[in-house]
This record gives structure tokens, C-alpha cells and sequence, in this order.
């Protein structure tokens, strides 16, 4: 029984370290940052998971364990989240994907040009600036009519009761 | 078994600190950044293994957190220009 976990260990390990090597190649070998990011992924899915598949099988059923599966799933949560909003952040500085012309040669493709629906989200104003742009006029047009109608009926509400 | 690796996770360590140091974007060195983390983290938990005192998995997941709250705020500030907005719920957040 304990050579058959130490055997499954070791494929573990031996596959883990495989993938994270490769997703570390990949990150230095892929052309742009999407790519780049895909890359990654590999090794921080499969190289991380296999890894700690390793370490579960030589830890047993434990306390331990209990913590890797912490370890393992926030990993793999925070990972494609983490991807996901640096995609985001990418595209939204103009970051442009190197797609395939017709020739097959790789060339910056604006994905606006591709998806138009992504242009109106991207142009869509940053936070920070709307709100500042925003608030202020909103609040002097609420403070302006509001006080004077507040004003009024509060006066005529004591009207009609005296 | 733990030993190979730990070289491996070295060996990815070493390639994304090349990518920080290479990376023409921001984003590049963040997602290296990002992996370096990562590497962090199993590094931890394999040399706590390797020494025999798994202790260490209590450290490795703060890492996990941090790494996660470091990198959404590094974006948010990429985004943005600034940390820390009331978000109003109508707009557009930082994750959707």
C-alpha cells in the first residue's frame, strides 16, 4: 500500500514539475501578453494541482491535507479571476492581440474591429473620472429645486393645521 | 521526490524573474509577478514537506490571499488611476 502511494506520488510530482516548467517556457517563448497568459495558466493549474496531489497523497488523510485542499482550491479561484481581470486591464490600455492576417504572418489586430460590442464597453468612461464629472452637478441640481419645494410644503402642511 | 520539485518550481522562478526583467508591458511583469507568487507558495509547501514540518501550509495560504489582493489592487490601479472608490452598483466594476 505504501509503495503503491509513494509510486502515485512520484508520477505526481514528476507530472507537476513537468507542467510548471512548461508553463515557465511558454512565459518566455509566447509572442504577447494573452498568449503569455495562457501559458501561465498551465502551470498554475496543472503544475500546482498535480503537485499538490503529490503532497496529499504522502500527507494521507490529515489535517494537512484539509490545508492543501485550501491551498489547491484558492489557487485555482484566484488564479482564473486574477487572468481574467488582467485580460481586462490589458485590453482596456489598448493592448492589441497579435492575430493572423490572411498571409498567416502575426500583426497587432484591434479586437474592437473584430467584436464591435467590445468598443462600447471599453469606451466606456473610467470610473473615477465619471463620478467626479457626475456628482457635482447632480448634488447643486437636487440642493437647488428640493430646498425651496421642501421648503413650501413644510410652510403650507402648518398652514392647514393651525 | 520533494527535491525535484522544488528545482522545478526554481527553474520556473528563474524564468519568470527573466520575463519581469524582459517584459516590454506593465501587464507582462505583472502576470510574471503573478507566477512568482505562485512559486512562492509551492515553494513553502514543498520545503515544509521536505524538512518534515508541514506547518508551513498555514503560511502558504496568507500567501494565497495576498497574492490574490496584490494583484486585483496593482489592476485596479491600472484601471482606474486610483484605489479605494465607493462603487456605485449601476456602473461598471473593476471584475465584471
Amino acid at each position: 500500500m505504501g509503495a503503491i502511494l509513494d509510486i502515485l506520488s512520484w508520477a505526481a510530482f514528476l507530472g507537476g514539475s513537468f507542467f510548471y516548467v512548461v508553463g515557465a517556457v511558454g512565459l518566455n517563448r509566447m509572442p504577447d501578453v494573452f498568449t503569455r497568459m495562457h501559458a501561465v495558466s498551465v502551470s498554475e493549474s496543472l503544475g500546482v494541482g498535480l503537485m499538490v496531489l503529490g503532497m496529499m497523497l504522502q500527507a494521507g488523510l490529515t489535517l494537512v491535507t484539509v490545508k492543501l485542499v485550501i491551498i489547491l482550491l484558492a489557487l485555482w479561484a484566484t488564479g482564473a479571476v486574477a487572468t481574467h481581470a488582467l485580460a481586462r486591464a490589458a485590453l482596456h490600455d489598448g493592448e492589441k492581440p497579435l492575430l493572423a492576417d490572411a498571409g498567416g504572418r502575426l500583426v497587432p489586430t484591434d479586437p474592437v474591429s473584430l467584436f464591435p460590442e467590445l468598443g462600447v464597453r471599453l469606451a466606456a468612461p473610467l470610473v473615477s473620472e465619471s463620478v467626479e464629472a457626475e456628482a457635482a452637478p447632480v448634488r447643486t441640481d437636487e440642493t437647488g429645486p428640493d430646498g425651496p419645494a421642501a421648503g413650501a410644503g413644510n410652510g403650507s402642511g402648518d398652514n392647514g393645521g393651525t | 521526490m520533494f527535491a525535484i520539485a522544488i528545482i522545478a518550481v526554481l527553474v520556473g522562478l528563474a524564468l519568470a524573474v527573466v520575463r519581469i526583467l524582459a517584459g516590454p508591458t506593465a501587464f507582462d511583469r505583472l502576470l510574471a509577478a503573478n507566477n512568482i507568487g505562485t512559486s512562492a507558495i509551492m515553494l513553502l509547501a514543498l520545503f515544509g514537506f521536505m524538512t518534515g514540518r508541514p506547518e508551513f501550509l498555514d503560511i502558504g495560504i496568507t500567501y494565497v490571499l495576498l497574492n490574490m489582493i496584490g494583484t486585483l489592487a496593482v489592476l485596479k490601479f491600472f484601471r482606474y488611476g486610483a484605489l479605494g472608490h465607493a462603487q456605485d452598483p449601476e456602473r461598471e466594476g473593476d471584475l465584471r
